[in-house]
């Protein structure tokens, strides 16, 4: 740069200056150096650096015209930017600028598309006339938009757009003169014009809507008269015109016939209108010829009609309620208010007739009736009910319903309903007979309210319709058809519907009603009606163990229990419940439980069979010692022989009045036995014994016989006493050898008392030798007297216990002799007497031994006498027996010796 | 009359014709409106009466029934010329008057003009369909004179007013009258047509 007078001039420039270049063209610049500057700074053009903002464009684009000039060339604009700037590469490298332009890139304007106008009436006498068209693409550059009008021979002032590119306005319009018009676009690359458009403005006018619009009821109940002002001069255009009109609080609008309004006016009457009813109107208008714009629709003006008669009569229905007395009836008479096109006015009140049929009679009854209801009671029977409407202008025709004494006709069939668009549609079949009507009544089932009966009339040349009613989603509505025929009416037939559906708001709770091990009985109850918000389809049950997948049991929506099997023992279980609509399901609140470790009758199996072998082990335990009670005996209270009670001791008979032993101290009145030995006499049938214990009776009858033979009174100690013996008294050697050769011979020991030292042992002796000395001992015993002190003597056994028993019942007795002699084997000594009908009763107590032999013993119960069956088979010895016998004067325990 | 032969020629004075009295309905409507607009903007008695006006044609004609189509367009294309002249005058005497341009009055004033040009333009557009060639445009319309006063100003031009609502009214009835088919627009309309 040079400093020249102050100012700093550039070294060069650039051409052209700020150019304006059409996207896409070619463009060359010019950086033209001063030549003042090549002299002071030696800068020359081939040092030139053109560049594109900070970017430098490349040498090939240069051309070095001369030494003061170089020039740049873009074949293509859009990659130009600005500024394009002309730089020096001066000495040491430094870049110096030059100069720099701004170049404006865009494109020429498109023609103007698309053009059309309309007149808008602004007023009376005010048209504006607005011109649109497409502008076309953008230019990137200022481009300007001109609307320009003339008539052939007059040019108007061209209207420009303001803040818009695509519309203008012309606010001075004249009609009735061909107008040109057309638009032009222009900018720094060009111009252009749309094709021009001729016209007359009043052909494309929008008038004003007609205002001031009245309206006025006419004579007729079914006519308005409309009036009002037209806003454009008939001097400018004619108009035609269109009348709309509707019901206040309806949306659809109803035309008048266009060619009804097809020529000015200013004023038009509206024929068919229905009485007293609220209509709206609204009027517009456009040239009569149809050229140009409909105007907007006036302002909208109300206007009623006056009344009529009702067209109909009200519909009516009633509730019978037959409940409180069988003689008549509560009859509520319902009807409903007429829709106002029905009502034609406004009803001033309803009139009621209820006339008495056949078998009834009596005087129709009359009611006038402000509300829509009437309850009355009345007798059986059928009647006839008519209701008309009545405004000031009528009445209406009257509505007919029978009230029948029953529901005896056909009624509909294939009841069915579906929801649609909204609304609730019930659809059926109709009946084969010709019906007059048909009813419909609903009502909302729910928990919480009664069942408020809705209900309307239909044609009866219908099988469907849409409930008239508030009829909500999610509620279950339970809606009956009555057919009504000419002479009664047909069964109502019910369903139940929704609207819509939902999922349950509420899942089932279920529980357990029972746990068993691998099963669960489930119980719940059904959802109420106001929770199922739908048709309960299905009820899925869930149950899974803790860590265990979940299993899904679908149920039939009718149960209310069900039972989950198989399951886990002693496994805590969780179970929850969904219930299906067919919206979806909800489910219920968790429930859990544990299955039983044992099923049913499984403690049962255990512990009454252990409870049983217990019990029978008891059983046999104490059996076992019962029979073994004489050997426990033994050996916890071994038995004391009481020498006093000796057999042979009471034998002398010489001290007959020591037998008596009926107490321990004439027992042993001297006290001089502490050890006794024992001597058990058997008899030669000793097992028989036993049988005697088991047939007692049998026993009772023998003793009977046993008296008659042998005389009682013989007592069980009386071993020694037998009538035989009693015989051999007389005869006593040969007594004596007869029994001897077949007693065996026993060794009466006397054993000590626990320490005691026992006095003697006798020792039982298998041998079958006659018991000389025992013999002779005995009868020395017997001729001695009261020798008690002897040492050796025959006992009875548990002789002292006989007696002291003697009163108690045989078997009793009999039992512990039995005892007692199996309880001492060792020590025991048979005396079997041959041949002899009687026997000790220490005899025979090896039952065990010979169970068989048993049933041959008989047993006297007084004379406490065994008698073996073989004494039967001696009747000869048994004979003798009566004459050798003396009847003693028993104690027992004692014999008398004859 | 060669090119009022040709069926387009003769829809084209149709159509003419038919606009020209359409136009001539508004300005007279328009007319009537100016009046009572220039009668309350001026200060003026709707009902003062205005003595002929210099200058300004008259609708009034004698045997009206006896002229010719031409010559009725020629008095129209006349009458419709001076307007237009008289009528510029007034909206710039209006302008300065009143010092402002764009009021009811001018406006009003201004659209009447151009209805007037607009029926020139109809006259001559109808005058070449007969062949008949324009006139020329020089219209021997008299300048205001200078000394006028204000209120004889605004009495001169109720008096155009009145005398163009006039003319509008005949202009009507005259192009009513060519638009008749007619062998030849020439021949004298029958009397019962004359205003």
């Amino acid at each position: 740069f040079l400093v020249s007078g102050g100012l700093v001039q550039s070294c060069g420039h650039i051409i052209p200056e700020s150019p304006v270049l059409a996207l896409g063209s070619n463009f060359t610049a010019l950086c033209i150096l001063n030549e003042s500057c090549l002299d002071f700074g030696n800068i020359y053009a081939s040092q030139i650096i053109w560049k594109i903002k900070n970017r430098v464009i490349p040498k090939e684009q240069y051309r070095e015209i001369n030494r003061t000039v170089s020039s740049v060339t873009f074949n293509d604009t859009s990659s130009l930017a600005t500024p394009l700037t002309c730089n020096i590469l001066a000495d040491g490298q430094i870049e110096q600028n030059i100069y720099g332009i701004t170049v404006t890139v865009g494109l020429p304007p498109e023609k103007p598309k698309n053009l059309s106008c309309i007149v808008y009436q602004m007023s009376k006498l005010t048209y504006h006339m607005t011109c649109t068209w497409d502008p076309g693409r953008h230019t990137f550059l200022d481009t300007h938009f001109r609307l320009k009008n003339r008539w052939p021979q007059e040019t108007f002032p061209d209207c420009i757009p303001k803040d818009v590119n695509n519309s203008c306005t012309i606010t001075d319009v004249q009609f009735f003169v061909n107008l040109e018009v057309w638009v032009e676009a222009a900018n720094a690359l060009g111009k252009a014009e749309s094709d021009p458009l001729v016209f007359d403005p009043i052909e494309i006018v929008k008038p004003l809507s007609p205002h001031n619009l009245s309206v006025n009821s006419g004579i007729l109940p079914t006519v308005l008269k409309l009036s009002w002002e037209n806003r454009i001069s008939a001097a400018v255009m004619k108009l035609k015109f269109n009348i709309r009109y509707r019901i206040v609080g309806d949306t659809n609008w109803i035309q008048v016939p266009p060619e009804d309004t097809a020529s000015p006016r200013t004023s038009f009457s509206v024929q068919g209108l229905r009485p007293y009813m609220e209509y709206v109107f609204s009027i517009r208008c456009m040239k009569e010829d149809g050229v140009g714009y409909w105007s907007d629709w006036s302002e909208e003006k109300t206007g009623v009609t006056t009344e009529d008669k009702p067209s109909k009569g009200p519909s009516i229905w009633r509730i019978i309620d037959a409940c409180h007395s069988s003689a008549s009836w509560t009859v509520r008479l319902m009807w409903k208010a007429l829709e106002p096109y029905e009502a034609n006015g406004l009803i001033l009140q309803y009139e009621v007739t209820v006339r008495p049929k056949s078998p009834l009679s009596g005087p129709p009854e009359k009611y006038n009736v402000n509300a829509t209801n009437l309850t009355l009671k009345l007798p059986n029977g059928t009647y006839e009910v008519t209701v008309t409407a009545r405004n000031r202008a009528g009445a209406s025709p009257p509505s007919f319903l029978l009230i029948p004494a029953i529901n005896s006709k056909a009624s509909v069939k294939n009841l069915k309903t579906l929801p649609k668009d909204g609304k609730l549609w019930v659809g059926w079949t109709a009946p084969n007979n010709y019906v007059l009507k048909y009813v419909i009544e609903w009502c909302l089932v729910s928990n919480n309210s009664d069942c408020i009966i809705e209900w309307q009339n239909e044609p009866g040349n219908i099988q469907g319709t849409y409930l008239k009613g508030d009829i909500k989603p999610f509620k279950c509505y339970l809606i009956t058809v009555y057919p009504l025929y000419a002479d009664g009416q047909g069964n109502g037939q019910s369903v139940k519907a929704y609207l819509q559906q939902d999922r349950p708001s509420k899942g089932p709770t279920v529980q357990t009603k029972k746990v068993g091990k691998a099963e669960a009985v489930l119980t719940w109850n059904h959802l109420t009606v106001d929770e199922q918000n739908g048709f309960i389809r299905s009820y899925t049950i869930f149950y899974k163990t803790i860590d265990g997948n979940e299993t899904a049991v679908t149920v039939d929506p009718s149960k209310t229990e069900y039972t989950l099997s198989p399951l886990t023992s002693d496994t805590l279980y969780t179970v929850r419940m969904m219930a299906y609509t067919d919206e979806g399901g909800r489910s219920g609140p968790d429930f859990t439980f544990t299955t039983q470790k044992f099923g049913k009758g499984e403690i049962e199996a255990i512990v009454v069979p252990v409870c049983l072998a217990f019990l029978l082990i008891v059983l046999l335990g104490v059996l076992f010692c019962f029979n073994k009670r004489d050997l426990i005996k033994k050996h916890i209270w071994p038995i004391v022989p009481d020498p006093s009670k000796s057999n042979i001791a009471q034998w002398s008979p010489q001290v007959p009045s020591k037998h008596n032993f009926s107490s321990k101290d004439q027992m042993y009145p001297e006290g001089s036995f502490t050890d006794v030995s024992v001597v058990e006499i058997e008899a030669d049938d000793k097992k028989s014994f036993s049988e005697q214990d088991l047939k007692p009776f049998d026993l009772l009858k023998k003793e009977k016989s046993t008296s008659e033979g042998h005389s009682s009174g013989i007592g069980g100690s009386s071993c020694m006493s037998s009538p035989r013996q009693s015989v051999s008294d007389s005869d006593e050697g040969e007594t004596a050898q007869n029994t001897s050769s077949t007693v065996q011979y026993s060794t009466v020991v006397l054993n000590g008392y626990r320490d005691q030292t026992p006095v003697q042992v006798f020792s039982r002796s298998e041998s079958t030798q006659p018991l000389l000395d025992s013999e002779e001992r005995s009868e020395d015993h017997a001729g001695g007297g009261d020798s008690t002190t002897q040492k050796q003597h025959y006992f009875k056994q548990n002789g002292g216990q006989d007696e002291t028993n003697a009163g108690r019942p045989f078997l009793e007795r009999t039992k512990q002799i039995t005892s007692s002699n199996e309880g001492d084997l060792v020590g025991f000594a048979q005396l079997q007497i041959s041949g002899q009908s009687s026997q000790l009763l220490c005899l025979g107590l090896e039952k065990n031994e010979e169970p068989a032999l048993s049933d041959v013993l008989q047993t006297s119960i007084d004379g406490q006498t065994l008698r073996p069956e073989t004494v039967e088979e001696n009747p000869p010895s048994v004979d003798d027996m009566p004459k050798s016998y003396l009847p003693q004067t028993v104690r027992q325990g004692g014999y008398m010796p004859q | 009359m060669a090119a009022a032969d040709s069926p387009s020629a003769g829809l084209r004075r149709r159509d003419l014709c038919s606009r020209g009295i359409r136009l001539a309905g508004k300005m007279r409507s328009d007319v009537m409106d100016l009046l009572d607009t220039y009668v309350e903007w001026q200060g003026l008695d709707a009902s003062a009466s205005v003595a002929a006006v210099e200058g300004v044609p008259v609708a009034a004609v004698e045997r009206w029934d006896e002229q010719t189509g031409t010559q009725r367009l020629l008095e129209n294309l006349a009458a419709y010329r001076a307007f237009r002249v008289l009528l510029a005058q007034m909206l710039e005497e209006q302008q300065e008057q009143l010092g402002e341009a764009d009021t009811a009055l001018g406006r009003a004033l201004a659209a009447v003009l151009l209805q007037v040009s607009a029926f020139t333009y109809h006259l001559e557009e109808l005058l070449q369909l007969e062949s008949r060639g324009t006139p020329s445009e020089e219209v021997a319309v008299p300048a205001p004179p200078s000394q006028l006063g204000l209120f004889e100003r605004k009495l001169r031009g109720l008096g155009v007013l009145r005398e163009l609502a006039q003319w509008a009214v005949r202009s009507a009835r005259d192009l009513r009258q060519l638009a008749k088919p007619s062998p030849g627009i020439s021949s004298a309309p029958s009397p019962d047509e004359s205003p």
